[in-house]
């Protein structure tokens, strides 16, 4: 599994890379000159050419890609243009931010997603089970903005239950979590019924049965993790868009997350930023499509064995 | 399930073939069967007949864009169906614009998306090989960043107009796309009537467009439903940010971006602009899911 | 062992009038439609078939594991040693299922759970009514491997990295762990390659005899059941339409359907004849003719087979049809 997990890490890196030049470039060609952000009212042509060489704009793209790719593997995400200071200070006191509400909204929808498709796969027929239909369907739809200011005025402002903005301690992050996560939590409960329904028909399930294995054990020891691995293949495809989600989260509660912090450095056209924001987040995918592998590949002893993972 | 039943469904299927009904046919009346399809079906349609007639419905600059301060924050009425926001301007007239924009740039950036990443998608999947590499990775690390992500740098570079935002949504969904496209044709490449084509040598570009593609149709309509869905969201979700469709054209995400501000002493507000964007949404979810559910009845 | 099915004139298994039905919005299908069965201590009936005629949903309900909801089994008793399975507790079920009846399935590609190993497959059947802990199951779970021709040290191994063939050994090596009184083997070589199916059959029928198990053996092969039955009991759409030992089925058959069976079997020994099909299919079982459902496809077709089911018919002690061509004669009119 090891093997497995260092192969993949390295397999990380040219993405990572590949992404960054993507953005490097839809940057790059950003029209406009970026030193009358930074100067100002003190733009003159002089000024202007000395910052340029300053700050390495004078040169040909490939070059400036090259250093940033270069102080980038150390760490360095460039100088923000509006306030001089580096990137990563403003990445890493804003990023853990964003993190505490992907986790939340993570642990929402997993935790309430999947044991209600597993239950309404295996009464398909029951009201139950088209109660949830219906509400998953109804969520799947739910945009994530709206959601939020409907749970701020039930929450924060009717029932004055919870915090509508900021994020200081476990109650701000209720909603946010939930909002960010409703989407997800409807898609991954549709997936876990629909796969539970699946596996509950197999010939192996009823092959439990004919052992005399009880119903509790049919679900829990036999089909559940089989039902479990398209569910954990909707997460992997889905943390990008929960990823993608956040800055609309943030938007909506007043978050300073690195969502937040991205739609403000774009309306100031502070390139550095945004690119380091976008970098940030890209990695962020990569890296929970590395988890839900690793995840995946223990759930299928197919996959597991083909990396000479652990035992049996 | 019982092979009785199994073998049952496949013997029947096979009388089927001989009713003499088109694959077409079959398909619409299985559609029509789920319930839900054809509600979303029918909400769909009024939404868009809405956003045709709305200039007969609302006047655009009377009604959707002219300030008047002194009809500022009136709560829904018999005047005002769904109430006035800040500027004194009426919420139906512009969700009734604002469709028009939704729908527009929602269907215009999937087209884009599906010409360019369909036929990416199709070379990928018909050649194979080194190709298919080659193109694939380059998907994957657009995938790597999330597609509001890929539209708001695109919108970020190029500024908010219009068809900027056409270009990046579509942009955005180009992989998705290329990927849906890819394995639709990867699995009619295999097939008898692809390998007969090829065999009575028909040229490539021939074979991709008269047999592949028109076999990968159902696939993509699904596809193209949802994605547009898809889009819409984006459209309202860029502009709730800030980074759309600008004040004071009216759309539906930045009439709740703008409304929020009014929303704890004006609850009205903020619902009918987010209600059409779920209403939207969720016609196209049902019918895309009742057109799968239609297209490929194993799947159900 | 000798001592557990001393008592020779016990039934293990006797099934009266059981009609199941396949029920959903759209339609309803006569799966079973009056079957009745009796299969003694230490014996082996042979159900034989076409496909759809019912077999296994036959089978399916002496564990009561007719698929729900759509399955309902509409009248009919089952009755394993003299308890009546359908109307036990849930509880009593699993106590039954895999210790006193088990089943080998059709498909064995499709009978494993792929994300468990061989060894703990076999084991759990043995925790569960054992009672003993699970080193020692899969201690037994291995012995249980060597016994079905597969080298112990693979219970480690994934259904994945077994042929066909083995995966087989292993689905009986599951049913058998328990060494139930009853085991049903629901067309145990079908999917499995023509020089594998004959070990398979073989390492049923030894294993048989070992434990002393009564069988139902279902097939459409008529090879098999002469191998390994000791009855035969010939279901057409839902019902068993001919009956007797061995002996009556293969030397005295009487029902056109069971005559048709055999015509189409390839003879070895005159290799230029031709095989004789069955004309016609299956009816649909949701639409069967009227009177004896077999009459649209009987060459011995009579006004009456139309309109009227015929009624179960003794020949002797052990032999019976559902014919109307035997209303007046025991002789055959075949």
């Amino acid at each position: 599994m090891f093997k497995f997990i260092v192969r993949r890490l390295l397999a990380m890196i040219p993405v990572i890379l590949a992404v960054t030049f993507v953005v490097f470039t839809i940057m790059y060609f950003t029209p406009g000159d970026p030193t009358n952000t930074i100067l100002g009212n003190e733009w003159t042509e002089d000024a202007s050419a000395k910052l340029k060489t300053e700050l390495g704009l004078d040169q040909s793209f490939l070059v400036q890609f090259f250093n940033y790719t270069k102080n980038l593997i150390q760490g360095d995400f460039g100088m923000s243009y509006i306030t001089r200071a580096p990137v990563s200070e403003q990445l890493l006191a804003r990023f853990p931010n964003t993190l505490k509400v992907v986790a939340g909204a993570m642990l929402f929808c997993v935790g309430l997603g999947v044991p209600i498709g597993v239950f309404s796969g295996v009464k398909p027929y029951s009201l139950f089970s088209n109660f949830t239909m219906v509400v998953g369907l109804l969520g799947v739809s739910l945009p994530i903005f709206w959601l939020g200011l409907l749970l701020i005025l039930l929450f924060s402002v009717q029932l004055g239950w919870l915090p509508s903005s900021g994020i200081d301690g476990f109650a701000s992050l209720i909603l946010p979590s939930v909002a960010l996560g409703a989407n997800y939590m409807a898609n991954i409960m549709r997936t876990t019924r629909s796969s539970m329904l699946e596996v509950i028909r197999q010939d192996y399930i009823r092959t439990a049965k004919a052992k005399g294995v009880n119903a509790r054990n049919v679900v829990l020891n036999h089909a559940l993790q089989n039902a479990m691995m398209p569910t954990v293949t909707v997460i992997g495809m889905n943390i990008g868009a929960l990823l993608g989600g956040v800055v609309l989260t943030e938007t909506v509660f007043s978050i300073p997350g690195t969502g937040r912090l991205l739609v403000e450095a774009i309306n100031k056209r502070d390139t550095p930023t945004v690119l380091g924001c976008l970098v940030i987040m890209a990695v962020c995918v990569a890296v929970s499509n590395l988890v839900v592998d690793i995840v995946y590949a223990y759930m299928d002893p197919r996959i597991k064995a083909q990396y000479g993972g652990g035992k049996g | 399930m019982d092979e009785v039943v199994k073998k049952y469904t496949t013997r029947k299927e096979f009388f089927k073939q001989y009713k003499k009904k088109s694959r077409l046919q079959e398909t619409w009346n299985r559609f029509l069967r789920n319930k839900m399809a054809v509600i979303g079906l029918f909400i769909f349609i009024f939404i868009v007949l809405v956003a045709i007639t709305a200039p007969i419905i609302a006047n655009y600059d009377t009604e959707a864009i002219k300030i008047n301060v002194p009809n500022r924050l009136k709560a829904p009425s018999t005047e005002h169906i769904f109430g006035t926001d800040e500027m004194g301007r009426d919420i139906m007239a512009r969700i009734v614009h604002g469709a028009r924009i939704s729908l527009v740039v929602g269907f215009a950036s999937v087209a884009l998306a599906l010409f360019i990443g369909g036929a990416l998608g199709a070379i990928a999947g018909y050649y194979g090989g080194k190709i298919d590499d080659v193109i694939m990775r380059c998907m994957d690390v657009f995938l790597c960043l999330p597609d509001v992500l890929l539209a708001l740098a695109i919108v970020a570079a190029f500024g908010t107009n219009l068809v900027n935002m056409t270009i990046a949504i579509g942009l955005s969904f180009t992989p998705k796309f290329s990927r849906v496209v890819r394995s639709a044709v990867m699995t009619v490449r295999g097939i008898e009537y692809v390998e007969a084509a090829r065999a009575i040598g028909s040229t490539n570009t021939h074979i991709i467009t008269n047999h592949v593609l028109i076999n990968c149709f159902g696939p993509i309509v699904v596809q193209v439903t949802l994605y547009v869905a898809s889009a819409i969201l984006t459209i309202s979700a860029l502009s709730f940010i800030g980074l759309g469709i600008q004040a004071p054209i009216p759309e539906w995400g930045n009439m709740l971006a703008s409304g929020r501000a009014y929303m704890r002493d004006h609850a009205y507000i903020v619902m009918a602009p987010g209600l059409a964007i779920f209403v939207t949404i969720l016609s196209l979810n049902l019918l895309g899911d009742g057109l799968r559910d239609a297209l490929d009845p194993r799947l159900k | 062992m000798e001592i557990k099915k001393m008592n020779e004139q016990e039934n293990t298994l006797e099934i009266k009038n059981l009609v199941i039905h396949y029920i959903s919005d759209e339609e309803v299908v006569k799966a079973v439609n009056g079957v009745d069965i009796i299969i003694k201590a230490g014996k082996t009936l042979g159900l034989v078939g076409e496909t759809g005629a019912g077999k296994t949903t036959t089978a399916l309900s002496i564990l009561n594991l007719v698929p729900e909801p759509q399955g309902k089994i509409l009248s009919g008793e089952v009755l394993l040693e003299g308890r009546s399975v359908l109307t036990m507790s849930e509880l009593e079920l699993e106590e039954i299922r895999g210790d006193k009846v088990a089943m080998i399935f059709q498909d064995p590609m499709t009978s494993l759970n792929p994300v468990h190993t061989v060894g703990a497959q076999i084991a759990e059947s043995i925790e569960i009514h054992r009672k003993v802990s699970k080193e020692e199951a899969l201690k037994q779970a291995k012995e249980m491997l060597e016994l079905v021709g597969i080298p112990g040290e693979r219970s480690n191994e994934y259904p994945y990295q077994f042929s066909g063939g083995m995966k087989q050994r292993v689905v009986i090596a599951i049913a058998l762990t328990c060494s139930p009184d009853l085991l049903i083997a629901d067309e145990p070589t079908t999917a499995l390659d023509v020089t594998i199916q004959a070990q398979v059959l073989k390492l049923i029928n030894e294993l048989r005899r070992k434990y002393h198990m009564s069988m139902l053996m279902i097939t459409h092969d008529l090879g098999i059941v002469a191998e390994v039955c000791d009855e035969v009991s010939i279901a057409y759409a839902g019902r068993i339409v001919e009956h007797g030992t061995l002996e009556d089925i293969f030397d005295n058959l009487r029902h056109p359907y069971t005559k048709g069976l055999f015509d189409a079997l390839p003879d070895i020994e005159i290799r230029r004849s031709e095989l004789k099909p069955i004309k016609g299919l299956m009816p649909d079982p949701t639409n069967l003719p009227s009177g004896c459902p077999f009459h649209p496809r009987c060459d011995y077709v009579m006004e009456v087979c139309s309109q009227s089911l015929p009624e179960n018919k003794w020949l002797s002690e052990t032999h019976c049809v559902q014919c109307h061509l035997y209303k007046d004669t025991n002789e055959s009119r075949l």
